[in-house]
């Protein structure tokens, strides 16, 4: 595979058709900038190399380190330190080229053994990766070519990601001869006054033009920048790549390879989209054939033998829905009753009383809910002492307010269901009054069955517009029972103050109860007492 | 009684913990150097808050080479270059005591390219300069300084011309030789204490302008014979020597200038106090 690729990339770069290759000489490349380092522990050396390469080694505190990556430890004093320290002597003195050559021809020092020796080794190959230039140049009987790549990675990564490109390289460079130096992933300048002989190929970099080029210029995924006052003697070849400035004179034109590509590249698409056209065309018949059959499927959107019972399902499953919330609500206002049932009564009773009362607080308390959260989460952060209680006010305050929505809508539940037994509505003769848990189901189902009469409606087709307003009826009932609800539970304080309760008047309850003046009744009681004790007296 | 315990209480502790501070100094020297390439025209800021700080030109095909000697818990070097920007020296890193220090002064010694134009920003405290900017081509300097002993020296002419060169001076001895190598067209000399020496010699390029505020001290003008000099003079309880200037005016002229046989003159404006300004003439 490797074999393949690397016949393809040499394909590509037009190498192939040089001639006889004689001489190959490999270079060092430039260090830009240079940082030597000595310090109580520590011996560092930083290089800027050119075509953005970097290297730092480090000796530190015993460990050695290549571009911040220990590689091994050393004992200070020892002779590998001793080593590092005169190659970096040596190099304070010396600049660029000496420099570069003077750390890439060092090596492991004969003393060194062991551990210490490969270390070294590290070193040694560390600096000659860095410096090392992929600057080559070819010289043959009729042509020279200058190759240069900014990273050493970078041919590698062409070769092993750009495939599809080398082709586009290939046609790029078909017909070249002559000189011409190659780039690869680095920039050049031609500043004005300077002058190019040969073709210059530039791959994977920008190309800033301000002097002359004596033959073609071919720039593959790049940018090319011709300045005022230049000139290329040959053609210009763009692959991939785009002319950001053409201030300069271009001999023999200008080529744009991709437009061939994009040739192709409309060729093919218009390919592509007959071949969808027909897969969508044939997916449409396919479908409209299954449509056309009656299939016994639970599909919404597919017609189906079942579609006339979907209402009944979903009216039935609703309606079951809310026989279990009302199942679970009444069990949680047994619940209540049975072990605060004072305190229900407290807040039924305040409810009934005052109800209006009720319903304004609870609609304050509801729209304070939020803000009171989260002020009181804010002021008791502020404090040390505070932050505990903030982290249980957080969760436990939405809690306690729901927990106080459904006390004091079951409460209102229980209200209506003792209203509800005083009526004479059918079906409500099972309600006894005087059993609170009765009185709270019964109550449930009158708050909720608005609820459930829509979903007995909605099981009837046309009827969807009676069962929305049902169901908006039903909202209205139970936001005013919550509403009722939630202010009496925050005006009794969950029912531990009866103040706003009517308090419970035996002879009232009684009066109402017998329809008649409770004295009146003892009046007449007394006076058939006398009147059936005359009677004995007179037998 | 107790004060005398106390005192001797401070002093064994001081007597202890000074060579701890003192050890705790530690010294790091960094060479840092950057080849010349496509640079055009350079903006150079040199930082260098307090030891020897010396500057020469090179001719060994660096932008600039930089050995520093520091003491790495309050220092760290600045070499940053981007764009035409250059910024060298060292910044403070506002850590350790200076309880103890001072023992082993900090150097930076600078070379910088010859022919790079440059525009040079020099800012540095309490140093001792020796700074050689000959040879450099200059085409701007702006030098500060605090409380320094600085030897600027221009021994090579400036190859490019220079629009104004600034000295701003705090309470320093402050010597700048061969001013006419500058080939600026305006040269501002802002003095507050100190004793400050103007060498006016040095190959004149072109006619310029001095103007130069001096607060309290002594201004020596060395002025080569052959140079046309106008020297304006305002003032406060200045005492002026001026051998070998003639008044006219408002102001003192030498001889050349008034027999118009300067090939070059130049113009001083001087507004001094409480100083005494010695006008010397150099062969």
């Amino acid at each position: 595979m490797l074999k393949h690729l690397l016949r393809n990339a040499l394909t590509a770069f037009g190498l192939a058709f040089l001639v006889t290759t004689t001489a190959v000489e490999a270079q060092l490349r430039d260090v830009v900038s240079k940082e030597v380092a000595v310090g109580r522990s520590e011996a560092t050396l930083r290089l800027e190399l050119s075509g953005n390469g970097t290297l730092e080694i480090a000796f530190e505190d015993g460990v050695v380190l290549i571009d911040g990556t220990s590689v091994g430890i050393f004992e200070p004093g020892d002779e590998l330190e001793a080593a590092w320290w005169s190659l970096l002597g040596q190099a304070r003195s010396l600049e660029d080229g000496e420099l570069a050559l003077m750390l890439s021809d060092w090596s492991v020092p004969a003393e060194l053994a062991g551990e210490l020796a490969d270390l070294a080794q590290e070193v040694d190959r560390a600096l000659e990766d860095a410096l090392s230039s992929f600057d080559v140049t070819v010289r043959g009987d009729d042509a020279t070519v200058s190759m240069s790549i900014g990273d050493e990675g970078s041919l590698l990564q062409l070769l092993l990601n750009s495939t599809s490109r080398l082709g586009l390289m290939q046609r790029a460079l078909s017909g070249l001869g002559g000189d011409f130096a190659l780039h690869i992933d680095e920039d050049v300048d031609i500043p004005e006054g300077t002058a190019v002989d040969g073709t210059l190929v530039v791959i994977r970099g920008d190309v800033r033009i301000g002097g002359e080029v004596d033959g073609d210029v071919v720039v593959v995924d790049g940018t090319l920048e011709l300045l005022e006052g230049s000139r290329v003697r040959g053609a210009v070849r763009l692959a991939d790549a785009r002319l950001v400035r053409n201030l300069g004179t271009v001999d023999d034109g200008l080529l744009d390879l991709l437009d061939e590509e994009r040739v192709l590249e409309t060729e093919i698409r218009s390919e592509i989209r007959e071949e969808l056209q027909e897969e969508l065309r044939s997916q449409f018949r396919r479908e409209l054939r299954e449509a056309s059959r009656l299939e016994f499927s639970d599909d919404d959107d597919g017609f189906s033998l079942m579609a006339p019972f979907r209402s009944v399902f979903r009216g039935v499953g609703e309606l079951f829905k809310n026989l279990i919330s009302i199942l679970v609500l009444g069990l949680l206002g047994a619940g209540a009753v049975a072990f605060a049932g004072t305190k229900v009564d407290t807040i039924a009773e305040t409810a009934r009383s005052a109800p209006g009362r009720s319903a304004m607080v609870g609609l304050a308390g509801s729209l304070l809910l939020i803000p009171v959260w989260i002020l009181g989460a804010i002021a008791l952060s502020v404090s040390i002492i505070g932050i505990p209680v903030a982290v249980v006010w957080l969760p436990l305050f939405p809690l306690a307010a729901c927990a106080a929505g459904v006390m004091g809508y079951l409460a209102v539940a229980r209200n209506t269901g003792e209203w509800l037994a005083d009526s004479e509505y059918p079906w409500t003769g099972w309600i006894r009054k005087s059993n609170h848990i009765y009185t709270i189901f019964g109550g449930l189902f009158g708050l909720m069955f608005a609820y459930m009469a829509a979903n007995v409606v909605s099981i009837v087709p046309f009827l969807g517009f009676l069962a929305g307003m049902l169901i908006f009826a039903g909202s209205i009932v139970t936001f005013f029972a919550i509403q009722i609800g939630f202010g009496a539970v925050i005006l009794t304080r969950a029912g531990k103050r009866p103040e706003w309760s009517t308090p419970y008047d035996a002879d009232a309850a009684w009066e109402e109860a017998m329809e008649g003046d409770i004295e009146g009744v003892e009046a007449d009681v007394e006076g058939a007492t006398d009147e059936a004790q005359e009677n004995d007296d007179d037998a | 009684m107790t004060t005398m315990r106390r005192a001797l209480s401070v002093a064994v502790v001081a007597a202890v913990l000074a060579p701890t501070l003192l050890a705790a100094q530690s010294w790091r020297d960094v060479t840092m150097s950057r080849q010349i390439e496509d640079n055009r025209e350079v903006r150079v800021l040199v930082e260098y808050a307090a030891g020897h700080l010396t500057v020469r030109p090179t001719d060994e095909g660096v932008l600039y080479s930089m050995n520093l000697h520091y003491d790495e818990d309050r220092f760290e070097p600045v070499a940053d270059f981007s764009g035409d920007r250059l910024r060298l020296g060292v910044e403070s890193i506002g850590r350790g005591f200076n309880v103890g220090r001072g023992k082993q002064s900090g150097q930076l010694d600078l070379e910088l390219a010859r022919g790079i134009p440059m525009e040079l920003d020099l800012e540095f405290g309490a140093v001792r300069a020796d700074i050689d900017l000959g040879g450099l081509a200059l085409t701007e300097l702006d030098l500060s300084t605090g409380a320094s002993q600085s030897t600027i020296d221009i021994s090579e002419p400036n190859s490019a011309v220079m629009s104004a060169a600034s000295f701003e001076i705090g309470a320093a001895e402050f010597e700048v030789r061969h001013l006419g190598n500058l080939n600026a067209e305006l040269i501002e000399v802002d003095a507050g204490v100190g004793q400050v020496t103007l060498d006016f010699t040095g190959r004149w390029q072109r006619d310029a302008r001095v103007s130069i505020d001096m607060g309290l001290g002594a201004l020596d003008l060395r002025i080569p014979e052959g140079l046309g000099v106008r020297l304006s003079k305002d003032g406060f309880l200045v005492s002026l020597d001026s051998e070998g200037l003639v008044k006219r005016g408002g102001a003192y002229y030498s001889l050349d200038w008034l027999v118009d046989d300067a090939d070059r003159k130049i113009t001083i404006d001087l507004d001094a106090a409480f100083g005494s300004v010695v006008v010397e003439w150099v062969r």
